[in-house]
This record gives C-alpha cells, structure tokens and sequence, in this order.
C-alpha cells in the first residue's frame, strides 16, 4: 500500500519551472553560508528534478582546494541531508567544481574565465552564468568590478549576479554600492537577496492579499488601527560575535527582513503579477514609510542588548561576554522601533517592528489589529472585548489565524474571542521549501520578482538613517537597556506602545 | 489572447526555393534582429468544419484556422436543424459528412498558418510550420514564406524574431511533396515540435512520417479514437518519443483538484479505504476518464482486474495489495450543450468505506456545476461525510494549451502522463469493444 505519510495523489502533480542549462559560480565556497544554505539548496533541487543535465557548480575562494577536496568537504558536511539519498549524491557531485580564487588578483579571474569557458564547454551551459558573491560585504563593490573587468558579465542575457545582505551599512554607502554594481552590470542582471522573501509565507502575503476579495476593502487606514511585525530568535550571536558586533540588530534584520516584511504588508496591489510591478509596489511603500518621530527618533526606537539569563540547568551568557564582543560593546542585540508609511491607505496607523536574540521564542509574525467596534452592545468574559486581529505566522508553524469575538456559551449574552485557523501543516502536510531554494532557483531563472532592487534598497536605508544618525553621532540618546535572556526584550519596548494604549502580542 | 498576424504580406515562392530564401533571410536582416534560439513547431491545420462551413457559404471567409465562437455557434445550430443527436460534438465525423455532401467550389481566402495566439507567438518560436490542408483537390502545392517579430511589452529587449512557413495543397499533395519540404526546413540542434490539430484518425501517413522522424508531438486524443488514440501513445512512449496530449492537459484541473482534497494529513487515510469511483462524462470518447482512473490507480498502486461493458457504461475493477476489491465505473451521460472536445469528465465520486456504519465513511463528490454535484449525491450519500468541490469547467484554447506545454515542457513526456498510459492501455486491451 503506498504510504499516506506525503498525499500520494500530489506527486508529480508541482510543475515547477525548470532551470535552463547554466553554471553557477559561488565565490566564498569555503564559508560557512556555502555548505549551511547554498549547496543544500542546490541538491534539494537535484533531488526535485529541477537541475538540468547541463549544469555546474563553481565553488571559488581563497584556499587551495581541489575539485576532490571541495566535493569531499561539502559531503562531509552535508551528511544528514544525504543520508538515504546517497546515490544521488554521487550523481549530483558530478556538478561540483573548485578554482582557487582571490577576488584581488586579477590574474585570478583571469584563471577562473579560461576554466569556466572549460565547464562550459564539458558541462554545455552555454555560457550562461550565475554568480553568487557569498563574500565579506566589503569585497561586494570590488568583486563587481573584477568580474566586469574579467569580461565575465558583460552579457545581460547569460549572466546574473546574485549579492548576499547586507547592502551597505546606511544609505550613503548603499547608494554608492549600488552606483558601483550598476556600473558593472544592469540592473537587471543583479540580485539582492533576502532570504525572507523566499519563504513561503512571506510570498503568502501576497496571495492572501490579492487573491482574495475579503482581504482588501478593510486592508487600510479606516479598519487596521495597528500593525506589529516580529522576528525574534531564542540564540545569542554564536559564532557570529566579528560580524554582529560591526552590524547589530538593525542592519542584521531591522533594515532588510523586516522591512521586507513591512512592504508586502502595506503595498498596494500590483497591475499585474510580474517582476517590476511588484517590486515597483515595494519601493514606493518604502519611500512613504518614515519613522514615527523623525526629528527626535529617540522618541519612536528602544534598543536593548542580552544580559544572563537562563535556568540552573542552561546558564546563557550577558552578550558582553560572548566570544569575541567588546566587554563594552554597545551593539543592540534588540530593536523596536515605530514606523508610519504616509499614503492614503495607511497614514496615522502605526507599523511596530522588533527583532531581537534571546527571545523567549523563535517566531516570524505580523500582527493586523483591527479598530474596536463603535459601540460595545455585548458584555465581554473578558475586561474589555478584544479587538480582531489577523496574525500571519512567517515561522515557525507557518500559517494565518483571524481572531474574532462569538457568543459564549450560557444564557446570557456574553462576548468572548476565538480563533479561526490554517496552519500549513494541517492544510498541506508537507514541509515548505527552504527560502534559499526558491531564491536560487529563481536568479538562476532570471525571475527577480522576489529579489530587491536598488531603490528598495536605499529607500530601506533612508527609512532609518534618523537612528544610524543617532547611534553613530548622539549614541547616549538612544541607550541599550539590558534585558534578560529568554524575556521579551527591554521593559521600555513595552512603554514604546503603551504610550499608544496597545501592547505587543505575546505569542 | 488576441491573435497576432504577421507584419509582413506572405511571400509565395515555389517550394524548391524556400529552403534557400530563409537561409538567406536572417543573413541580410538588420543586425539588432536575431533569429530566435528556441524551437520549431509545425501545425497540422486541415480546420474541415471551418472550410466546410465556409464552402457551404454558412460563415464568411476567410479561413483562419481558428475555431471561433462564431463557427462552434453556426455548427450547434446545424446539428440540431438536421436532426443530428444534441448531444453530437462539433468535431464529429458525422456533421462533416453531412457538410461535405453540399459544398461549393469557390476559392476562399485562406489565412492559415498567418494568425497564431500570441501565447505561441510570445514563446518566440524560431520556425512556425503550418501544414494546411485543402478540402478542394489541389495537386499543387502552394507555399508562402514570411518572417515576423512579436511585439513585447518590454521595450528595452530587442526584438527576437522568427519565420513562418505555409504549405497548403489538398492531403495527398502534402503527403506526396509537402514533407519533402518538411525536411529541409529543419533546424539543426533546435527542438522540433508537431501540434496535430485534428483528428489523429485521419492523414495517418502523414502522422507517421512525423513519428517517425522522432518529432516532439503534440496530440489530443478527444479528437480520434480511444483505439488509435492509445495505439499511438503506446507507441510513442515504447520507442521513449516524447508526446503530450492535450486532453490530458484539460484533465489538470480534475487531477489538482482530486488531490487538493487529500492534501490535509488528516483526510490521507480515506485514499486506504476507497471502495468505488463513479466518473460521468460527456457523451462521446472514454479516454479522459480512463486517464483519470488510470492516473489514481496508478498512484494508489492498485492493480487492474477486469473491465466489462453494460451498455455505454463502462465498469473497471482493480484490487488494491491487501486483496480489497474497488469497483470504478465510466458512464457516459448526454448533454444538451456539450464541449468541443468529446468525452470531456464533468463529474466524479470517490467512496471511502472504512466501517458499516454510513455515517463514519467518506464520499467526495467533484462536479463541474453544482447541478451535476447534486446529481452525484443522490442515493444516500448524504448519509456519509461528504466533501464536495467544483471543478470549472472553463477551458482555455487549444492555443493556450500549446503554449503552456511549450513553455513547461522539458522535451520528453511527462513521467506522471507515461505511467498513466500504460496503465489505461492495459485496461483499454482488455475492453470488447474497443470502437
């Protein structure tokens, strides 16, 4: 009998796009987002036939690997997913190549063209390239320039470069980067990418948004009196202290993934549902967006940073003394701040972003309240009747759940809340696929629609260059509160909403 | 999607220079203009109904190749003022034999192979081949030649242009001169594709030069018979050519349907305790049902037992591992207003019995109309869980279809279509009477 455990009826039911023949070049090939992220994404969609015969994989970076070496190290690596699939491992290492290369060196790329014209020709990709810059942010203007000057993207149609976050550290070099890359190559072949925007939920937004008639009459200023987005994680920096340290929580997640998240929730509906309309909802929702008080951001932004925390059975540490972080760093491991986005649909209703480490919880939501009805008829169970929400839940237990008030049982007429429910799990039973496998399919298909363009970008940067101002020029204005590890971040992030009479949700 | 004409007159050349003149085309063009890196489809254009009602001065010419909601209205009207069944489809045999029998033989203008949907047109194919038959005996061969550049709504591409190439003259002409041409107008290392946009019961020499050629096909088995239908698919996929069937295509809705129902881990047990599957369709050709059933009985790994007609019903039974017996059951149903294609599904139920007690077992009802899902919860269905769903019976073109296997396709056939044949033509071998 065939197992029940995945909807047998469903298999081979997905026509996904196929990826045309090409060859992927992954320059940092040594680092950790390489064999955490890249190649497992690249052998999930081996393993879901979407790898054409014509293909190749390039890891390029400093060391003196071979293609042995660097195929041995990724398996090793890559266990657990292999695990079960050995043969096709076999098979989908065929793909994988290695070229020692340093970005600097020009005679490098010089190698690199000569061997990948090689791959080309053994592999039959007819040169159409993929280039991903998996590499320190700091090498992402002067690698542009050392593949234009190798000659290697001067195709528009045969070759992308796909760049990690984060853009810039502000707008201003963000601006500057962006001038740089586009000097280099169209804007067409470059994708930012952010991996939030290949989850499934995320793109979930849209087709709640704009498939469904309920959704957007009331999807404005004059329904929605709040809005919360979300991203919290339960780790600390890890092994991440070199980098969090010079980025913090509002260049690691504030100015990308959540501002991302902002802009699907509040862009207008596209024309229609390709790349540019899209992407142009985006950035003019990006632009309209400012933060609540611009001219005292202190005033719309609490930061905080983990202190111990913990039981008697897992003591965590206070960030400050994690490996690798300044004893007195003031790097914000917690942010929240308040946005308004002035346009017509949203003007005077608050979007509240937070992200932070040492949550009690790792979770991704956006949280849509409702306005309170006009005139309370019924007695709620509770002090007050709760007003609707609909919570969008990006991670984990993907899934949406509307929150309204019904009848409670009895013979009086008593309000009380319930919650109506899909989870993507009950609905669908089989688990979504990674962000980085849509997203690398995706530029290898030359379809941006879920990358960032340059004016998102920036517009992202302009939206809280009022406290990179701050921090950088007047840090004592807008102070790190301590918080303990496994709260809900500072107290003062809750006083950030109760001035407005809301509080955040409590997940 | 409207359709898009070429910009430029057709060319009629005499077929021995056409080879020539298109070599020499993409030469002398601008160089901004490039011949398209894609695919050659060749069509199989004979549209009899509209030459006949052309002919038969029932439309106004000229002929097109498209079949038009004007012509499918004129042709419904016809069955009923010559008393043919209602349920008679407007591609049958037998209205084109009542046509032919009353035809004039004026010259009409003939713009197949000129218009193409731009959802084919915006695939950029490199050479559109059309293959246009003649009602009147025509023992000359005529071809034209022109080139054409869809227009994009993204201006900053450059154009990526291709040619198109009619050859018209009647069957036997075509047969005997036409697919001479047909070789030489092929493009080296670029995929060829054949649209057959008729009957599959008809021009079979023609059809085997194509198969024969290893030639990607494109078929519709609602247009032949189940017989000839399957016999061709067998083949192809025995000698591993790629083939795809555009009543399989129309089946998608059914199929994602079928499964979205399953997709809640908690309904998965039914699909272990199915026990009958009715499935009504419109009067006319099996084969879409059979792909339908052949398709679940395949996924669920049930093997074939035995299939017996009653009438026009159709009963197939299968057995699942454990020995349980499921009973499936075709039964054709007359419709006053049916499909242009024959034998289309517009309705199934699924019974899953788990216990005796009617109440704790299953029955999912899919119809394309409402009314046709309350026809299928008669009979006390209503007594079991019942889970009922629409299927849209809204068809898009054949065109559409073209252009989305085109575009999806990755050259061979679909494995999912492949193992649902063999599964239908083992039935299919075991049917009495496979007319």
């Amino acid at each position: 009998m065939p197992s029940t455990l995945s909807n047998p009826l469903r298999l081979g039911l997905r026509q996904e796009r196929v990826i045309p023949p090409q060859c992927l070049i992954i320059f940092g090939a040594s680092g950790d987002l390489t064999h955490r992220k890249l190649i497992p994404a690249l052998f999930e969609l081996y393993l879901q036939r979407r790898i054409p015969s014509e293909f190749g994989i390039v890891g390029c970076a400093r060391r003196p690997w071979t293609d042995d070496e660097f195929k041995e190290k990724m398996q090793a690596k890559l266990t657990d997913q292999i695990s079960g699939n050995e043969n096709e491992w076999e098979q989908f290492s065929n793909y994988l190549f290695y070229e020692p290369v340093d970005l600097q060196q020009s005679e490098h790329l010089v190698r690199l063209s000569k061997r990948l014209n090689e791959i080309d020709k053994s592999q039959a990709t007819h040169g159409n390239k993929t280039f991903y810059l998996s590499v320190s942010p700091n090498f992402y203007g002067s690698g542009c320039k050392a593949l234009k000057a190798a000659g290697l993207i001067d195709d528009p149609k045969k070759s992308r470069i796909v760049i990690e976050k984060p853009f810039g550290r502000d707008y201003s070099s963000a601006k500057k980067l962006n001038r740089i890359v586009q000097s280099c190559a169209d804007e067409s072949q470059i994708y930012r990418i952010d991996h939030y925007l290949g989850k499934e939920t995320v793109q979930n937004i849209l087709v709640m948004r704009f498939a469904n008639t309920i959704f957007e009459p009331i999807w404005n200023r004059n329904y929605i009196s709040s809005v919360q987005i979300t991203s919290s994680e339960t780790v600390g920096v890890e092994d991440r202290a070199g980098y969090y340290e010079s980025s913090g929580a509002l260049r690691d997640m504030l100015q990308n993934h959540l501002t991302q998240m902002l802009a699907v929730t509040a862009m207008e509906p596209p024309g229609k549902f390709e790349p540019e309309a899209i992407r142009n909802e985006k950035a003019k929702v990006l632009q309209a967006s400012k933060l609540a008080d611009e001219n005292e951001p202190w005033n719309c932004c609490v930061r905080g940073q983990y202190a111990k925390g913990g039981n008697s059975l897992k003591r965590l540490k206070d960030y400050r003394d994690e490996d690798g972080v300044n004893l007195n760093s003031t790097t914000e491991t917690y942010i929240a701040t308040k946005v308004f986005v002035d346009n017509w649909r949203w003007q005077g209703v608050p979007f509240y972003l937070r992200t932070g480490k040492r949550l009690p919880k790792r979770l991704g939501e956006i949280v849509l309240t409702f306005k309170d009805v006009p005139v309370h008829l019924f007695e709620s169970t509770i002090i007050n009747p709760a007003p609707n929400q609909l919570i969008i839940r990006i991670q984990p237990n993907e899934g949406a759940t509307f929150k309204f008030e019904v009848k409670s049982p009895g013979s009086g007429m008593k309000s009380r809340p319930v919650e109506m429910e899909f989870s993507y799990d009950e609905s669908f039973g089989e688990p979504s696929d990674e962000g980085y496998v849509r997203l690398l399919a995706d530029a290898m298909l030359s379809d941006p629609t879920l990358f960032t363009r340059s004016d998102e970008v920036e517009a992202a940067w302009k939206l809280y260059t009022p406290l990179i101002e701050l921090m950088e020029n007047s840090p004592w204005k807008l102070p790190i509160h301590k918080y303990e590890s496994m709260t809900w971040g500072p107290p003062e992030s809750d006083q950030l909403l109760s001035k407005d009479n809301i509080f955040w949700r409590r997940p | 999607m409207k359709p898009q004409l070429t910009l430029q007159t057709p060319l009629e050349l005499p077929y021995e220079e056409i080879s020539n003149y298109l070599n020499k085309l993409w030469i002398s063009e601008d160089e901004d203009s490039s011949g398209a890196n894609t695919f050659t489809l060749m069509v199989w254009q004979p549209s009899w109904l509209e030459q006949c009602l052309v002919q038969s001065g029932l439309i106004s010419g000229p002929i097109t190749g498209t079949l038009s909601p004007e012509i499918i209205k004129v042709a419904k009207k016809l069955i009923v003022d010559k008393g043919l069944s209602h349920t008679t489809s407007v591609n049958s045999e037998q209205l084109l034999t009542l046509l032919k029998g009353n035809l004039s033989n004026k010259n009409y203008e003939d713009l197949r192979g000129q218009f193409f949907e731009s959802s084919i047109s915006t695939l950029n194919p490199r050479r559109l081949i059309t293959l246009a038959p003649t009602l009147n005996k025509k023992p000359e061969i005529k071809t034209f030649v022109s080139a054409y550049c869809p227009l994009s709504d993204n201006t900053v591409t450059q154009s990526i242009c291709g040619d198109l190439v009619v050859i018209r003259g009647d069957s036997n002409s075509i047969n005997k001169k036409g697919l001479k041409i047909i070789d030489e107008l092929s493009i080296k290392d670029l995929p060829t594709w054949l649209w057959w946009n008729g009957s599959l019961n008809e021009s079979q020499e023609i059809f085997n030069y194509f198969t024969e050629h290893g030639i990607r096909l494109i078929i519709d088995t609602a247009n032949g018979s189940p017989k000839r239908c399957l016999k061709i698919l067998d083949e192809s996929i025995r000698s591993n050519k790629a083939i795809n069937d555009l009543n399989w295509v129309r089946l998608k809705s059914w199929r994602e349907s079928l499964a979205m129902i399953f997709d809640p881990p908690s309904r998965r047990p039914i699909l272990d305790h199915i026990s009958d599957i009715d499935i009504d369709i419109a009067e006319g050709n099996i084969l879409q049902a059979l792909f339908l059933i052949s398709w679940v009985s395949d996924k669920l790994e049930w093997l074939f037992s035995k299939i017996e007609n009653h009438g026009e019903l159709i009963k197939i039974d299968f057995k699942r591992k454990n020995g349980e017996k499921i009973s499936t059951c075709i039964n054709p149903v007359p419709l006053g207003n049916p499909s242009v294609h024959s034998g289309q599904v517009i309705g199934l139920r699924l019974i899953s019995k788990i216990s005796e007690v009617p109440k704790n077992n299953t029955c999912i009802i899919l119809g394309c109309e409402s009314v046709e899902c309350m026809r299928l919860e008669a009979g006390g269905m209503a007594d079991m869980q019942l889970i009922e769903q629409v299927v849209p019976n809204t068809f898009s073109s054949s065109e559409s279809d073209v252009s989305k296997l085109l575009g999806s396709s990755r050259g061979n056939t679909s494995p999912l279509f492949e193992s649902t044949i063999k599964v239908a033509v083992q039935i299919f071998n075991n049917i009495t009477n496979q007319d």
